[in-house]
């Protein structure tokens, strides 16, 4: 009897034990589960945090192009002097020859250049007092094809960037401006003549003969 | 158990999505199949210019219809590579210096010291032939043309290596294998001028 009795509160006893021994698994296993679920999301927001902060970095240290004007101008061909309302012209009536792309180290017809800018080519503009090495970082700085450089007087600010229809006044050489310029807009989507060459026209003569 | 399996089928499903985003995504501002696109442009438009020069100078039969050839298909092949361009979002200025997609041990060797594309003619010699006419302006063209096109096999032959499209890998293909017998046609009427 008294082992009987003894077995049964024993075998109570061994019950409860499992039960603790059976909570106190679970337990573990919760937490084990709630450090695993911590550790995963802490990496994934990391990762987010590492990925989030390099794109904003990009962003927000990309060169803004806010300063660029926007003109609607008009496109026939003259032989007569055209008269422009900006300076340097972004558009409007032009020669129906283009000046042949590339750096000319004086100044160049308007009538020549507003053609090229027609064909997809931007054009550079800087005041002739600009000291010589940005001169040279102006030609080191703009691709091969589809650019103008040249001097030009009175600009409002010490380099100009046109392409057809838009412009930006810019500081100097260094300005990181031009690049973004450059890139947004040589033979972009605003170019009236897409695929039009930007060689084999005029080198900086207006031709006299008629066209 | 779960949670890894779990994370492992997460991490199997990005990835996998990323592999098909990746393949039918256009391509990259900084990669072969834009930077290819860009450079041979502007490779082509001088070949389409000394070719036009040469037409104005010479009045041989079988020059002039070469040189046609070559201006003609270029211009055209520009134009696919413009088209592609404007169709994969991408600007037709690079970021980077040309020759830049070849990556930075063949960029070496494809490009020259002053920064422009292999076989490209300096504007001296552009000039030497504005100012030429017949013979003299037949055999600089025909010089110039040679040492053009071999810089244009040598980039087309990296586009083909890695480029990943079907579009640049076609033309790059057809670009080296005509240019490389056009060589041949070239210098044998190179060697016929003396």
């Amino acid at each position: 009897m008294s082992a009987s009795s003894k077995g049964k509160g024993g075998a109570r006893a061994g019950r409860a034990k499992v039960d603790e021994l059976r909570q106190a698994q679970k337990a573990k296993e919760r937490r084990s589960r709630l450090i695993l679920i911590g550790a995963v999301t802490t990496v994934v927001a990391l990762i987010a945090g590492v990925v989030g902060f390099t794109v904003w970095r990009d962003v927000s240290t990309r060169p803004s192009l806010d300063a660029v004007k926007k003109f609607d101008v008009t496109r026939e061909h003259t032989t007569e002097p055209a008269t422009y309302e900006q300076s340097p012209p972004v558009g409007g009536d032009h020669h129906p020859a283009w000046l042949n792309c590339g750096v000319y180290p004086q100044p160049v017809p308007d009538e020549l250049a507003v053609h090229s800018l027609e064909h997809g080519a931007v054009w550079v503009t800087y005041r002739p007092d600009l000291p010589a090495d940005q001169v040279t970082a102006l030609e080191d700085a703009i691709p091969d094809t589809y650019m103008v450089l040249s001097p030009r007087e009175g600009l409002p600010s010490p380099v100009v960037a046109s392409a057809w229809g838009t412009q930006i006044e810019l500081t100097g050489a260094d300005d990181p401006r031009l690049e973004v310029f450059i890139k947004e807009f040589r033979q972009g989507p605003n170019t009236p003549e897409p695929g039009a060459a930007c060689t084999g026209g005029s080198d900086g003569e207006l031709p006299t003969t008629t066209g | 158990m779960v949670v890894v399996a779990v994370i492992a089928a997460l991490v199997g499903a990005l990835s996998g999505s990323w592999f098909m985003h990746t393949r039918n995504s256009p391509p990259s501002d900084f990669g072969a199949d834009a930077g290819f696109s860009r450079d041979m442009q502007a490779h082509h438009a001088q070949a389409v210019e000394m070719a036009l020069l040469v037409r104005e100078r010479s009045d041989d039969e079988e020059l002039r219809t070469v040189a046609y050839d070559i201006l003609t298909s270029q211009q055209q092949q520009a134009g696919q590579m413009y088209g592609w361009l404007v169709q994969w979002g991408l600007p037709q200025t690079g970021s980077g210096e040309p020759m830049a997609w070849v990556g930075e041990d063949h960029a070496k060797a494809h490009t020259r010291p002053d920064g422009t594309m292999p076989g490209m003619a300096s504007r001296a010699l552009l000039d030497e032939l504005r100012a030429a006419d017949g013979l003299a302006a037949e055999r600089l063209f025909l010089t110039l043309m040679i040492a053009h096109h071999e810089g244009g096999v040598a980039m087309a032959d990296a586009a083909l290596a890695q480029a990943r499209t079907t579009e640049v890998r076609t033309l790059a293909a057809a670009i080296s294998s005509a240019q490389a017998s056009e060589i041949t046609l070239l210098q044998r009427m190179l060697d016929e001028r003396g």
